[in-house]
């Protein structure tokens, strides 16, 4: 999960053409096409057959037993887990702990160009489900751990890996909530590192921006439903379940939640308005300053990306209907897919929805009911410090900025039990969102590289920060 | 499968009240029934082999001989059989006349169903059953009057068959279509009676009308796709494939195809609109004197099932859409079930589908089904003649009355090949539409035996 942009154009730094592949970098390479390769959908893959490759690998690189903790429950036999530790020398600091889910989006082998749970290398990007999302960052995390156990890398905090399974559904097991409720003890730490945030490429390749997450909208399901008495289908009747839906639906395509902003996104608008420049930046710089500037929204609403930070939005993403071909529907369903700007309630959101539908023969209901969106956690200099000093060694002149995340993580789960979550992913992704969740999902060679090296500075300084 | 009217009163004949019992050659009948309703037909868990060998071992007992009964078989369907029966006539030049059923039933789940729906059950004047209406109880009679006759040993003038199928409720494999094929010959006949037309009661068992089919709509489900790249869902974008599948469903909801007639549905209507009075009657009059009447039109389609026998009509049935709740969706299917009528074709109505829904994104396709029925065989003096004088001798004052079937029966086979096949079955079904496809599916057990009566009449005549 991560938000992308659309932007234009930029005065950036374009990614240099292509580098010698270093040995570290293979061996990587191999462990993230081992991670991809491992099918990890609800439907039919498995976490915790990854967690369990990745645990194979972190023992043979000298983990102990007693550093591996696999978990998983009776009833979620294939969604479990895995937690690692690599103990510091200062057992009193607080832990370090790096957290990423390694379940997939669902993908379809028909839908898809390439198979896409084979990793495939192609004119410079990685090809994949889970590619970007976000199985290139669990294997940083876990190659991490690897090199750190066999360079001898004694850091002072101690350093925590949690592997979780859920994150991509709303109803199925979550193990980063299963965690915090269970083994809160077991993953308690100072800061969590996590997926979110990371670094903006516009059309180009050009760098624009850095991002550190801070905050995200709140995810929430709403299910629409038509019943009705049904019938032979050769004698339709006006009162149709279908026909009732598409018209609550196309009413809710229309619409347009009003225009919102907090602290995190007026500062990133700031940010990135200099970077982007032309009519789009200077409608940034615009918004930044005043967030009741129509004219700026509406520019800004043209790019999904930058719509997606703007308001609560709200999209339908399945249907469901109907029983036989020649019957007519005793039934019409649809899933609405909220992402809700904080500070708008839950109920809030559906009252609206059903208002737009405007057909009590709809009914709107809520369906999970997950965490409210819990307030962010600051953006202290212990943590943007090393973030900067990272980013300006790496990519000097690309700006640091906050970011309030279009998507939901498990900082869901985490932040309300007391462990900071931020999402640092230091990976450049594509102004297209990288097909995440989408068809094709990929990612830049080159981004994922890079933002290895970046973090692994980063979690360096964490983990000997006093 | 059948038409169901949703006329109201009628000042016809009501059923005797007080059932007696059996004559001794109904119970005959009914035993015959009785182990077709509890021979398991459907197509999940049932055997139409299993039904057709029980019906020619009744028709072997009756004296037929083996040459005479044809077990049809396809290695690949060892479940869907069917039998062809054949009772020669005296004058091998005559034409055969063929009736026609299917053995197949529609899905039936005990859970649902009040009572066992394999289970033949006889309760306050009804036949309980799946398959009782549809098509059991006439496929009963076709083999109770062939093994009556042999038994009589009437001799008609010319032959006749009996052909017993698998298939007709949506089955991929079709009974009807494989004998069309593979034994035209065996089943060549002058003309064919088959399921359809139907009689209609009010609530309170007057007869209404007896139908006489001929001619039908053409089912065909077309499949409405859309495809886009997806995406993340909270990054919503402004093409989306529900959306648009969403806006062409609602143009196909808003549309109504074109007024039009058949001799059979003028009939009907001219027949039925002095009977029963009233707005819709005086539409109806009107409507059958005058089909540009748009006022009267306008009457008769705020009734769904006058409307299905006006046009063509298309309804969305089925949608199916997105892979995950937080993905835009990639894509987004519905099927839409069109009932063509005689003289439109199937391009015509698809290509009316991406007319009137304008978004070349969305893809129209029209899955294999039956063949279109062709036009309607005339109801002539020689078809309608034996069924008037047998009705009015019975019933007096009830009309007969042509149809145009809105659902679709074998005949859309048969017809086509040359055999001109006629819905007329004889039986008067409750208001309800004695719940064919649905739960508890029941026929009035007067019906049946008036209808058996009726028929036997009905064919001697044919014979003659």
């Amino acid at each position: 999960m991560r938000t992308f942009l659309g932007a234009a154009l930029a005065v950036s730094l374009t990614l240099p053409a292509a580098a010698q592949t270093r040995p570290d970098q293979l061996k990587f390479r191999e462990l993230y096409k081992e991670l991809v390769e491992t099918n990890t959908t609800l439907s039919s893959g498995s976490c915790t057959l990854a967690a369990q490759r990745m645990g194979a690998r972190l023992k043979t690189a000298g983990f102990a037993d007693r550093d591996l903790h696999y978990y998983a429950t009776p009833e979620n036999p294939k969604e479990g887990g895995l937690v690692a530790i690599l103990p510091g020398s200062e057992p009193a600091a607080k832990a370090v702990l790096l957290l990423a889910h390694v379940d997939v989006v669902e993908a379809r082998r028909e839908d898809w160009t390439r198979d896409p749970f084979k990793l495939i290398e192609e004119g410079g990007f990685f090809y994949g489900r889970g590619t970007a999302d976000m199985k290139g960052q669990a294997a940083v995390w876990v190659d991490m751990l690897i090199r750190f156990k066999q360079e001898g890398f004694k850091p002072r905090r101690t350093l925590k890996l949690a592997l979780t399974c859920g994150e991509e559904t709303s109803y199925a097991f979550d193990g980063a909530s299963w965690l915090a409720k269970n083994r809160r003890e077991l993953i308690d730490a100072g800061i969590a590192l996590n997926e979110g945030g990371g670094g903006r490429l516009d059309a180009s390749g050009k760098r624009l921006l850095l991002t550190i997450q801070a905050g995200e909208k709140h995810f929430q399901n709403y299910r629409l439903e038509v019943t009705n008495i049904g019938g032979h289908s050769s004698r339709p009747t006006p009162n149709n379940a279908i026909y009732r839906l598409a018209a609550g639906l196309t009413r809710i395509s229309a619409y347009q939640f009003p225009v919102v902003t907090n602290e995190a996104t007026r500062a990133f608008f700031a940010a990135m308005g200099p970077q982007v420049g032309g009519k789009m930046g200077a409608a940034m710089t615009a918004f930044s300053r005043n967030p009741t500037d129509a004219k700026a929204a509406a520019t800004l609403a043209a790019d999904p990306s930058h719509n997606a930070i703007l308001h609560t939005t709200c999209v339908a993403t399945l249907l469901e209907a109907g029983h036989a071909n020649n019957a007519l529907p005793q039934r019409a369903r649809a899933n609405i897919n909220c992402r809700i700007f904080p500070g708008e309630s839950v109920e809030q959101v559906r009252l609206r929805l059903a208002r737009l539908v405007a057909d009590p023969e709809v009914k709107v209901t809520t369906l999970e009911k997950r965490n409210e969106v819990a307030k962010p956690p600051p953006l202290t200099p212990e943590v943007m410090v090393p973030v900067k000093a990272a980013a300006a060694k790496l990519w000097p002149g690309v700006p640091v900025a906050p970011e309030m995340l279009a998507g939901a993580t498990d900082a869901t789960f985490l932040n309300p039990v007391g462990i900071p979550t931020y999402g640092i992913t230091g990976i450049f992704g594509e102004h297209d969102g990288n097909g995440a969740h989408g068809l094709n999902e990929r990612i830049r060679v080159r981004s994922l590289y890079e933002g290895r090296d970046f973090l692994t500075e980063v979690v360096k300084a964490y983990a000997n920060q006093k | 499968m059948r038409v169901f009217l949703g006329a109201a009163m009628a000042a016809c004949l009501a059923f005797p009240a007080g059932a007696q019992s059996p004559r001794p050659d109904q119970a005959q009948f009914r035993d015959i029934y009785k182990e077709l309703v509890e021979t398991n037909t459907t197509l999940s868990s049932g055997s139409c082999t299993l039904a057709a060998e029980r019906m020619a071992a009744r028709l072997k007992a009756a004296g037929f001989a083996d040459s005479d009964l044809h077990l049809i078989v396809t290695p690949a369907n060892p479940k869907e059989g069917a039998l062809v029966a054949v009772l020669p006539g005296r004058n091998p030049h005559a034409k055969a006349i063929l009736l026609l059923g299917h053995l197949d039933v529609v899905e039936a789940r005990r859970e649902d169903w009040t009572r066992d729906p394999f289970s033949f059950i006889e309760e306050d004047g009804y036949f309980y059953g799946r398959g009782t209406a549809d098509m059991k109880g006439q496929v009963a009679i076709w083999v109770d009057m062939l093994a009556r006759f042999k038994k009589e040993g009437f001799a008609p003038r010319r032959t006749l068959k009996m052909a017993l199928t698998c298939g007709e409720e949506g089955a991929p494999f079709n009974g009807a279509r494989h004998l069309v094929n593979e034994y035209r010959a065996l089943i060549d006949a002058e003309f064919a009676l088959n399921e359809g037309g139907w009689g209609r009661m009010d609530e309170s068992g007057k007869r209404i009308y007896l139908g006489i089919n001929s001619g039908e709509k053409t089912p065909v489900n077309f499949r409405l796709e859309v495809t886009n790249p997806g995406g993340h869902s909270m990054r919503p974008v402004k093409d989306n494939a529900i959306y648009r599948l969403a806006a062409g469903l609602l143009k196909i909801g808003a549309y109504d195809f074109p007024i039009q007639t058949t001799d059979s549905s003028r009939g009907f209507f001219a027949k039925m609109g002095p009977g029963l009075g009233g707005a819709i009657g005086a539409a109806m009059t009107a409507f059958a004197k005058n089909p540009q009447d748009a006022q009267a039109a306008a009457t008769l389609a705020t009734d769904p099932a006058y409307n299905a026998m006006m046009r063509t009509t298309c309804v969305a049935t089925l949608l199916d859409a997105g892979h995950a709740n937080n993905a835009l969706p990639q894509r987004a299917a519905a099927n839409v079930n069109c009932r063509i009528f005689p003289g439109t074709t199937r391009e015509q109505v698809s290509a009316k589908l991406q007319e009137l829904m304008g978004d070349p994104q969305i893809k129209v396709t029209a899955n294999a089904g039956r063949s279109p029925g062709g036009s309607a065989p005339p109801l002539t003096d020689a078809i309608m003649k034996p069924i008037l004088a047998a009705a009015a001798k019975r019933w007096p004052g009830v009309p007969v009355v042509p149809m145009l079937e809105i659902g679709a029966t074998d005949a859309s086979y048969l017809t086509p090949a040359g055999i001109p096949t006629y819905g007329f079955t004889s039986i008067f079904f409750d208001p309800d539409g004695s719940r064919l496809h649905g739960l508890n599916e029941r026929v009035r057990v007067r019906a049946i035996y008036d209808g058996r009566d009726l028929m036997t009449e009905v064919v001697k005549a044919y014979l003659k």
